[in-house]
């Protein structure tokens, strides 16, 4: 069978799951979800406020720490499993936690992949800001939580491409949660590792229609934080 | 103090939160895992053949448990039990088992089943390795190799295909280094798969090559060269984990995981497993011998009286 055969077989193999309403595939589809949304939030959660203080506060440093945010946005999510790994393992610092292989432990290497996403795009977002907008801010000698409240709100279109660009490493890497979660079938099987277990068995048609799913899922969160996106840029020109 | 625009994004903000948050709640709400999860620390061909998704039904309901698995190589699937983050095991490489039990990390290993490695390549076969017994077959096709018509891959993920291979290479005598001998480093069925687009040679358990080749038809062109070689034997043994050492370790469903792989019905289930028609597993549970291997006489009388006490048999 030739490429596009097996790639329109995928998509028959897709259209026929999403029909049938499959329960392992639909609880694949749950876990990864779950998993990508909840690292998001939580890097978002942290990665927003970190970003922001790094790009208000003038200190000594602040472009190496900024070039170090920079660069942990391309952390390689084989090594961050590997090493969240080793932390959760029975025979690791926080073995005692009995982390390992449940979808928590995905979520906390997910995580450290998304955080460092946020961060560094809330970063350029407020650095990018127009400069006059601050002068303003000190002419109305405005309090420190008003002033933020009025950046953020100023940068909220860089902070939503913040979220959705670390949704989609999220959702997408394969690695991290592989070595985390272990594939086991039912818990931590999510989307992307179940694509990589039928790719390595062999059984393309099936691999091609999870990612398919997979793309529809990624379709819909963009849909609705692109959306948010829309509306407030309509808001900030009226 | 604050603009209507202000206000306007807050509500939004919230709105956006709340939204998610009723998702998350929603996708929470899944049914919680039974407690009673068997993690086994397994090597790829178990899985690759359909084995435990095979097995898996049946144990789930004899125990009430939650049968699970991690696909490793033996090499990973033994340092991931070495340090206390699988329940059981269920590999294939003697002498790391047997050094695994030794060291302490294991408290009893049973032989439970067997098939066999063979060796696969192009059909048209330009080292000449059809029907040589393994040693001559790896030479024919090192020889091939260096001068430039053929291609060995390997798994080099120092799995237990992968130690037989290098025990074949170290017995012929040969050194693996050249542009000939391409290592891959994942499981049996992605390295018959680079085989099969080389047009190379590798070395296969029986179980995965059939099972790949029922998925990908005739987009496998690699056939068997060299079989039934009693170098090519492949045992599986399950091995029990010190639950001295590993005390967080589900180690009551670890023993009935033994237990039921060699009992009367595990064996049987073993046995019955076929691809298009063909065994991939041979229970071998209690003689050992039968393959040419050493006995087990101490375990298997342990292990009976086991089946016989936990009312097995």
């Amino acid at each position: 069978m030739g490429g596009f055969e097996i790639i329109a077989e995928g998509f028959a193999r897709a259209l026929q799951i999403l029909l049938s309403g499959d329960q392992e595939i639909l609880g694949i589809t749950l876990l990864s979800l779950r998993v990508s949304l909840t690292a998001t939030l939580l890097g978002a959660a942290f990665g927003i406020p970190l970003g922001f203080l790094v790009a208000r506060k003038d200190f000594h440093g602040k472009s190496v720490v900024t070039t170090v945010i920079n660069t942990l946005m391309g952390l390689p999510p084989v090594v961050v499993g590997l090493v969240v790994y080793l932390f959760l393992s029975a025979s690791g610092p926080l073995g005692f936690l009995r982390l390992l292989y449940t979808p928590e432990a995905m979520i906390i290497a997910q995580m450290i992949l998304t955080f460092p996403v946020v961060c560094g795009i809330t970063i350029s977002s407020v650095l990018s800001l127009n400069p006059k907008l601050k002068e303003t801010l000190v002419s109305l000698s405005a309090s420190s939580s008003w002033e933020a409240r009025v950046l953020l709100n100023e940068s909220r279109l860089g902070l939503i491409t913040a979220i959705i660009a670390a949704f989609g490493a999220a959702i997408s890497e394969v690695g991290a949660i592989m070595m985390v979660g272990g594939n086991l079938l039912g818990y931590t099987r999510a989307l992307t590792t179940a694509i990589m277990l039928y790719t390595n068995m062999g059984d393309f048609a099936t691999a091609i229609a999870l990612g398919i799913i997979l793309l529809m899922i990624a379709f819909g969160v963009n849909l609705f934080l692109t959306y948010l996106q829309m509306r407030s840029r309509v808001r900030r020109t009226t | 103090m604050s603009s209507l625009k202000n206000n306007k994004i807050l509500v939004l903000i919230v709105v956006a939160v709340v939204v998610i948050a009723a998702g998350l709640a929603i996708v929470y709400l899944q049914p919680a895992s039974p407690p009673q999860r068997l993690i086994i620390a397994t090597t790829t061909s178990t899985v690759d053949t359909g084995l435990l998704d095979y097995l898996k039904p049946h144990f789930d309901s004899k125990f009430s448990a939650n049968m699970t698995w991690l696909y490793l190589g033996t090499g990973q699937a033994l340092e991931v039990t070495s340090r206390g983050d699988a329940d059981v095991l269920l590999v294939h490489d003697r002498v790391r088992e047997d050094a695994f039990v030794s060291s302490g990390n294991g408290t009893l290993r049973a032989t439970v089943m067997y098939n066999d490695f063979i060796i696969v390549g192009p059909p048209n076969d330009p080292a000449n390795a059809r029907g040589t017994n393994a040693t001559e077959a790896m030479t024919k096709i090192a020889q091939a190799g260096a001068s430039g018509n053929a291609t060995f891959v390997s798994r080099g993920d120092n799995s237990g295909t992968n130690a037989l291979e290098k025990r074949l290479w170290t017995k012929a005598g040969i050194s693996t280094n050249g542009t000939w001998y391409v290592s891959t480093g994942s499981g049996m069925a992605p390295t018959i798969r680079v085989a099969n687009e080389k047009g190379g040679y590798t070395i296969s358990d029986r179980g995965s090559f059939y099972k790949l080749r029922s998925t990908m038809n005739t987009t496998l062109s690699l056939v068997i060269l060299c079989e039934n070689d009693t170098s090519l034997l492949n045992p599986y043994g399950i091995i029990l984990l010190n639950s001295t050492k590993y005390p967080n370790i589900n180690s009551d469903l670890a023993t009935n995981f033994l237990l039921f792989m060699v009992s009367k019905q595990g064996q049987s289930l073993i046995g019955n497993y076929t691809v298009d028609g063909k065994q991939l597993f041979f229970p071998v549970y209690g003689n050992p011998e039968s393959i040419g291997l050493p006995p087990e006489n101490a375990t298997v009388t342990y292990l009976n009286s086991q089946l016989k006490s936990k009312g097995f048999e």
